[in-house]
């Protein structure tokens, strides 16, 4: 249609270079973490760029699960992830659907009490929720972090703007059949908003298999340690923290990482356009 | 006796939404609300776990500002934020400009992809994975180094590199978030402003600079506000990559906060800290939205 100018093409050619090495930023540490992750112990302290293992092994592995018991971890995670997943996805949809009520007596109130949480992050109350927690006994338990922002004004705000597109005149109708909010909720509202349900779902499981400080404040425990935890004694530098379990070969902890992310690339790869929605509109609420 | 029974039916109704809502007003009553009292408090007391705290009126507080140890982390908290606040709104819109470019699509919907994928890791992952690409002898940047004939360095052994280091990681993991965002709202733009540009005779860089640009501005205060909102927050990156060698010039307040309270035990001091930042970030907050007249 438009020819092209010199300039232009120049232009386009010097914007594909730099794209290029942004990619390889990107993506050349998680091929190098991979290939040695698939090294024999000797060949995962060679000292050359590695992305593709010589000898492809996975010893690595083996020693991750078999000798340090990393199932433990990753099974703790999973239970964490998963339950609180499921009930915070419960609660904050119910409340959603509460602050879409129009004549609710109240309403303002609940709203501003549903608002402020938003503007204190967790780590400013660390001290008093760590105190709280022991209070209550949960600490060193796994429940304690499936409680911890098992409701956030986040997702509480991000269902109900989903909630807001299902027609009114659908719940009116399912009233003037005698239908209670409850069923509502869950005949009606639920599953039209099953975009957003799977938005809010595969956004807090991501936060919750990586869900890092409440761990550190409230495990002490190795049998109770989740993901993350278990993760950082594994991989971070021995010899200047002296934290690190010092005896594991580099392709056990590229390993310990692998196993990590993989749910996520998953996860990532299957809902991916999910996750550019939720982003966009989880900005414009803040 | 309708009027009635239509004032039950809405009772009941009320009684069921409210029920609705208890889980979440009771969660942010007892974490979060009670929390936010029970810290302010915490913060004029000399806590004890067993046996009674007794009240020390401003004494935590006076502590907090005359430690050295509270400024030195206060002014690490400032440099890295400030670094990470300006280079994450930056860079992101120019490479979304970028991205925006390219017309081959599978191409870009890679360039995507790749580009989001670090945000989705934890920090113990990406933190993880960077120790390793700069460590001395099997990182990635040093084996690179040898290459070039010169001498491999303990990157995260050196003072000197440390900030830049973590400002430059935290850019890795947090680039592909900010610039989906940009990316949204380049796709937002109307385009017969392009089409008008194009008629008065406008190439792809004027195009750029002229309309697409300008019609950024409003994401870019959105990211500042977010930016600046989570700039105290900073934790996990720093608790996983520092070492005791470069902890003067990396540990940051909600570090000193976890250390003071947490592992010496020092609650009402790091419960004071605390009250001072949530302030802190209040207004500055506040003062951005002025500044760049967000207004929600």
């Amino acid at each position: 249609m438009v020819s092209i100018t010199t300039g232009g093409k120049i232009y386009i050619i010097i914007t594909n270079i730099f794209l290029f090495l942004v990619a390889l930023i990107m993506i050349l540490p998680l091929i190098n973490v991979a290939a040695v992750s698939f090294t024999t112990d000797i060949e995962s302290y060679e000292n050359v760029i590695k992305l593709f293992p010589r000898e492809p092994s996975i010893v690595g592995y083996k020693v991750l699960f078999e000798r340090i018991a990393f199932f433990i971890p990753l099974t703790n995670n999973a239970i964490v992830a998963v339950v609180g997943t499921f009930f915070h996805v419960l609660f904050c949809c119910m409340a959603g659907y509460v602050l879409l009520s129009e004549k609710l007596p109240g309403k303002t109130l609940l709203f501003v009490l549903v608002l402020i949480p938003m503007m204190i992050p967790f780590q400013f109350i660390m001290i008093p929720f760590y105190v709280t927690m022991k209070k209550l006994g949960l600490i060193d338990t796994l429940s304690s972090l499936i409680i911890t922002d098992i409701v956030t004004t986040f997702s509480i705000l991000l269902i109900r703007n989903y909630f807001q597109q299902v027609p009114r005149s659908l719940a009116e109708a399912a009233r003037m059949d005698g239908a209670s909010d409850f069923t509502i909720f869950f005949r009606v509202y639920l599953p039209l908003a099953v975009p957003g349900l799977v938005t809010i779902t595969i956004f807090e499981f991501v936060l919750r298999w990586n869900q890092f400080l409440p761990a550190v404040l409230f495990i002490n425990s190795p049998e109770k340690y989740t993901l993350q935890i278990a993760l950082r004694s594994l991989i971070v530098s021995q010899e200047l923290t002296g934290t690190a379990q010092s005896n594991v070969a580099n392709n056990t902890r590229m390993a310990g990482i692998i196993v990590s992310i993989i749910p996520l690339i998953i996860i990532y790869l299957l809902f991916q356009k999910y996750f550019k929605k939720g982003i966009v509109l989880g900005a414009v609420k803040e | 006796m309708r009027k009635q029974m239509n004032f039950v039916r809405k009772l009941k109704q009320t009684k069921m939404l409210y029920l609705m809502i208890l889980p979440s007003l009771l969660y942010f009553s007892i974490f979060i609300y009670f929390s936010i009292v029970n810290g302010t408090i915490i913060s004029f007391q000399n806590f004890r776990f067993v046996g009674k705290s007794e009240f020390v009126g401003l004494k935590n507080y006076l502590e907090v500002f005359s430690t050295p140890g509270f400024w030195r982390v206060f002014k690490n908290t400032v440099i890295l934020s400030s670094g990470n606040i300006i280079l994450t709104a930056l860079v992101p819109m120019a490479l979304a400009l970028f991205i925006n470019e390219i017309s081959f699509s599978l191409w870009k919907r890679f360039l995507q992809t790749v580009v989001y994928l670090p945000y989705l890791f934890s920090w113990v992952v990406v933190g993880g994975i960077w120790i390793f690409l700069l460590s001395p002898d099997v990182g990635f940047i040093n084996v690179f180094r040898t290459l070039l004939g010169m001498n491999p360095i303990y990157f995260l052994a050196k003072e000197a590199y440390a900030r830049s280091i973590l400002i430059g990681v935290n850019l890795w993991k947090q680039a592909g978030f900010v610039c989906i965002l940009y990316l949204a709202s380049i796709a937002g733009i109307n385009p017969e402003l392009y089409e008008a540009a194009m008629i008065d005779g406008a190439g792809g860089f004027k195009k750029t600079l002229y309309i697409t640009i300008p019609q950024l501005l409003d994401t870019l205060k959105i990211v500042l506000l977010l930016n600046v909102m989570g700039a105290f927050k900073l934790f996990d990156q720093v608790y996983v990559m520092r070492n005791e060698v470069i902890a003067q010039k990396v540990d940051v307040l909600m570090y000193y906060v976890y250390i003071k309270g947490l592992e010496e035990f020092k609650m009402g001091y790091a419960a004071a800290i605390s009250v001072v930042i949530f302030i802190s970030t209040l207004i500055l907050t506040l003062i951005i939205k002025r500044v760049i007249k967000y207004s929600v």
